[in-house]
């Protein structure tokens, strides 16, 4: 019952890009999440209070800011497990613009999104037939280990390129890039290596891997990148692009 | 009118796979057409379609058929559904899924020969749910999203749809009535076509499954404007929603189907086993049986801690469990509590509404310009959503209606103007939080949620009904009396969450009123007053629709158009009946 009693201070981003913190006492709770912490400062502290949810349980991405610096899900973290000496820092996710206190416009990260080429590309004739494709076909297993993202932005927030040059794609879009190009299915190539190897591309990527530590689900955009950098290198040799 | 204006030949409601899916084909139909996609939250990030861990029915393989497919949803949906409805839906699903996989650039699992893997679902006769994993809703989703961010499609995001608005002489549609959440500022979208396609979401229950921002809001627009809904009361409860008490969001979120399949035990709070005392088939029985027999043991007060039941994984091997439910474990592990090897609270929670707007086989609503598919449509499933039908269902009537549209608007879609009356009440509506005094929303909430899990939940009788109704029209009052504050109107959470709480309501009292009007049960709906299934020969689905503040309900029998009860389809079950082989 202790633990019912002990407060915790919140420092939470409040405004637009121009704004400041305020703290909340708000109770520890176990087995509370960041989310669940942000609902009770709503509903009984400051129902002006403005954050982005939508599923949860993690699976739409929609949740995510900084806690302690670092971009995270709410929904799925719980507050136990980042909370250092009674306090916790909030703050909207770096690298795009806030709308207001912890909701960002995630616009740029999809736009990239699509500059990357980041969709599929049917063949110009209709494809009557399912494509076959084995459980164990290497090309395949390569598309699926990039395929779970759900755009939450962790990675694109986590990344000192796109924080430095602000016409990178960011891990998200460039791991997406590089799921389709081991798509057996997709024609978008050899544009989409192109899409990806201007100034925004896949080149700028210096392996700090922060990506990599951030991402909920555990993907390795910097693998993807790295497979682009290739494939990129090669097109290059063989006068693809 | 002095609010910002915008015009679209076509507006859809809803970014799930009925929005997606409708945006896509209006603009393949007709890429002159000015199309916009409206959605609560972010494109392709909120909404149901995205939450579907199981898949999507088909009927692709040999050895299956699309009449078999049709007479599992006949049957699971107890003869209630409209045969044209569910018919049209298994007839275009594998071209639908063909179109997924091949335009749309989803990935299926396959097996060993390169086809697609159909798995078993619960109440099919053959194997024919295909899937990504247990994320194939993300899938979906993701890959439309790309599609519809990379045509000239017009996104409105963080919109909030407020009111269906007629044209000046009530003959057709003019457009919505939209909130903009982030300054907001409303937005009156003039259209000439518009789709509703914001899903249900009975989020009105204590315990339930959809996204946080579901309430009912195409539902509620509906009924205001004066539309029939259907099929109401049937509202599908998932047997292993997690229990993690009221302080955390993740309490009601749905634990697989696939773990009562794989061999999990409920166990009551006493310890013990109490699904065959139910159903011979224990654990392993329908969603329906096994949700009221949970139901039934927290009412007899065998309960555990937080006022569930538990699931026990752990005699099927830890290290098997962690393996094979990666994510369910992850999730429990969330809430401190160990699915792999102890025992995890679980409850009954809402996760479904088979109920919604009358509409034709196109999608047409009786208001003529409006469009409505996916969630917010009735009909398709009657009185039980097989697993698998719901993502079908989505894709297939979005996909319908996006063609429909097209073709409709070249036709006859003109821009007609709005009743300003309509928008005006709807303007002054809106402002009822601002202008009452603060008080405990989160209370009165919590409230609804109780009364429709007691009186209006798993198991019904008409005194429970009764009370309910009764009691949400005092909630409603109430709400009407209860402000938020002088706060701002800038991506203000609270003013919507007062926003939703009215949709909800709206919607529970239709709920309400045709689960006291069906007086059997059937499905979804069970009442301990009428607990037979009843004359399937002299089936009816119950319609409703509001009075002012009242809502009006009736029994309207089910057209046997294609098969009638006792009959089959399936060609080889013909042979057999008929004897007929030559």
């Amino acid at each position: 019952m202790e633990n019912n009693q002990k407060k915790i201070t919140v420092s939470v981003w409040r405004g637009g890009e121009d704004g400041n913190f305020e703290n909340f006492q708000v109770p520890f709770v176990e087995d509370q999440t960041i989310l669940d912490l942000l609902t009770h400062v709503q509903r009984t502290i400051d129902n002006s209070l403005s954050y982005r949810f939508a599923c949860r349980v993690g699976m739409c991405g929609s949740c995510a800011m900084r806690v302690n610096g670092k971009p995270r899900w709410t929904c799925r973290t719980l507050v136990s497990t980042v909370v250092q000496n009674d306090e916790l820092k909030l703050e909207p996710l770096s690298n795009l613009p806030v709308v207001k206190d912890l909701v960002v416009d995630m616009e740029p990260f999809f736009e990239k999104w699509q500059e990357a080429k980041g969709r599929f590309e049917p063949s110009d004739s209709p494809v009557t037939e399912f494509v076959p494709i084995k459980p164990d076909d290497k090309q395949r297993q390569k598309a699926d280990e990039a395929i779970e993202c759900i755009n939450c932005g962790c990675c694109y927030a986590a990344c000192d390129v796109v924080e430095s040059n602000p016409a990178y794609l960011g891990p998200a879009a460039l791991n997406r890039a590089w799921s389709l190009i081991n798509d057996a299915k997709d024609f978008a190539n050899p544009e989409r290596l192109k899409a990806v190897s201007g100034d925004g591309g896949c080149q700028n990527c210096h392996t700090n891997s922060q990506c990599v530590a951030r991402c909920p689900l555990q993907l390795n955009p910097t693998r993807s990148i790295a497979g682009l950098k290739k494939a990129v290198s090669l097109a290059t040799l063989k006068g693809e692009i | 009118m002095n609010i910002e204006q915008k015009e679209t030949d076509v507006l859809i409601l809803g970014s799930g796979g009925a929005g997606l899916f409708a945006a896509l084909h209006a603009y393949k139909g007709n890429p002159d057409l000015k199309i916009t996609v409206a959605v609560k939250g972010l494109l392709g990030k909120c909404g149901c379609t995205r939450m579907v861990q199981g898949g999507y029915n088909v009927a692709l393989n040999q050895g299956d058929s699309v009449e078999r497919h049709f007479m599992d949803t006949i049957n699971g949906g107890y003869w209630i559904p409209n045969q044209e409805l569910a018919w049209r839906l298994v007839e275009t699903a594998p071209k639908r899924v063909l179109e997924l996989e091949n335009e749309v650039g989803c990935f299926f699992d396959r097996v060993e020969d390169g086809s697609l893997h159909g798995k078993a679902f619960a109440g099919q006769t053959f194997d024919r749910t295909i899937h990504k994993g247990d994320l194939t809703g993300i899938e979906i989703i993701n890959r439309l999203a790309e599609q519809v961010w990379a045509k000239p499609i017009d996104r409105l995001e963080d919109h909030r749809a407020i009111e269906i608005i007629p044209s000046e002489d009530g003959k057709r549609i003019s457009g919505i009535l939209m909130l903009n959440i982030r300054t907001g500022k409303p937005l009156f979208v003039k259209a000439k076509a518009v789709m509703l396609g914001t899903g249900g979401g009975p989020t009105m229950y204590r315990y339930h499954t959809p996204s946080g921002e579901k309430s009912c809001d195409g539902l509620a627009m509906a009924l205001r404007a004066g539309l029939n809904l259907r099929d109401m009361e049937m509202v599908q409860f998932h047997p292993t929603g997690l229990l993690a008490g009221e302080g955390t969001r993740l309490t009601g979120t749905v634990l697989e189907e696939g773990l009562r399949g794989a061999g999990g035990h409920l166990l009551n709070g006493k310890g013990k086993r109490f699904m065959h005392d139910y159903d011979e088939r224990g654990e392993r029985a329908t969603r329906d049986v096994v949700s009221r027999s949970i139901y039934r043991e927290m009412c007899k007060g065998h309960t555990t801690e937080s006022g569930g039941v538990h699931i026990s994984m752990g005699h099927l091997g830890p290290d098997n469990v962690r393996q094979k439910f990666k994510g369910m474990v992850s999730r429990c592990k969330d809430v401190g509590a160990d699915l792999a090897g102890g025992l995890v609270e679980v409850v009954p929670t809402a996760h479904y509404m088979m109920g919604g707007v009358e509409v034709s086989v196109d999608c047409e609503t009786a208001l003529p310009g409006l469009f409505c598919a996916g969630e917010d449509a009735g009909g398709v499933h009657g009185g039980n959503r097989l697993g698998g039908n719901g993502v079908a269902n989505s894709t297939v009537y979005g996909g319908i209606a996006g063609d429909v549209m097209a073709e409709w608007v070249g036709r006859e879609g003109s821009f007609a103007n709005p009743d300003q009356s309509a928008i005006d009440a709807a303007l002054n509506f809106i402002e009822t939080p601002f202008r009452a005094e603060a008080a405990d929303l989160t209370d009165l909430r919590y409230r609804l949620l109780d009364k429709m899990w007691d009186d209006a939940g798993i198991i019904r009788t008409e005194e429970g009904l009764e009370r309910a109704y009764t009691d949400v029209i005092a909630l409603r009052e109430e709400l009407m009396q209860t402000g938020i504050g002088n706060t701002t109107k800038e991506y203000n959470q609270t003013w919507h969450d007062w926003l939703n709480l009215h949709s909800q309501i709206s919607v529970s009292l239709a709920i309400i009123k045709s689960a006291q009007t069906r007086k059997n049960s059937r499905g979804a709906h069970f009442r301990d007053d009428y607990p037979e299934k009843g004359d399937l020969d002299t089936s009816t689905y119950v319609r409703v629709w509001q009075e002012g503040d009242d809502v009006a309900v009736t029994e309207i029998p089910v057209e046997f158009t294609r098969v009638k009860p006792g009959q089959t389809l399936i060609p080889e079950e013909i042979e057999q009946k008929t004897g007929a082989s030559l």
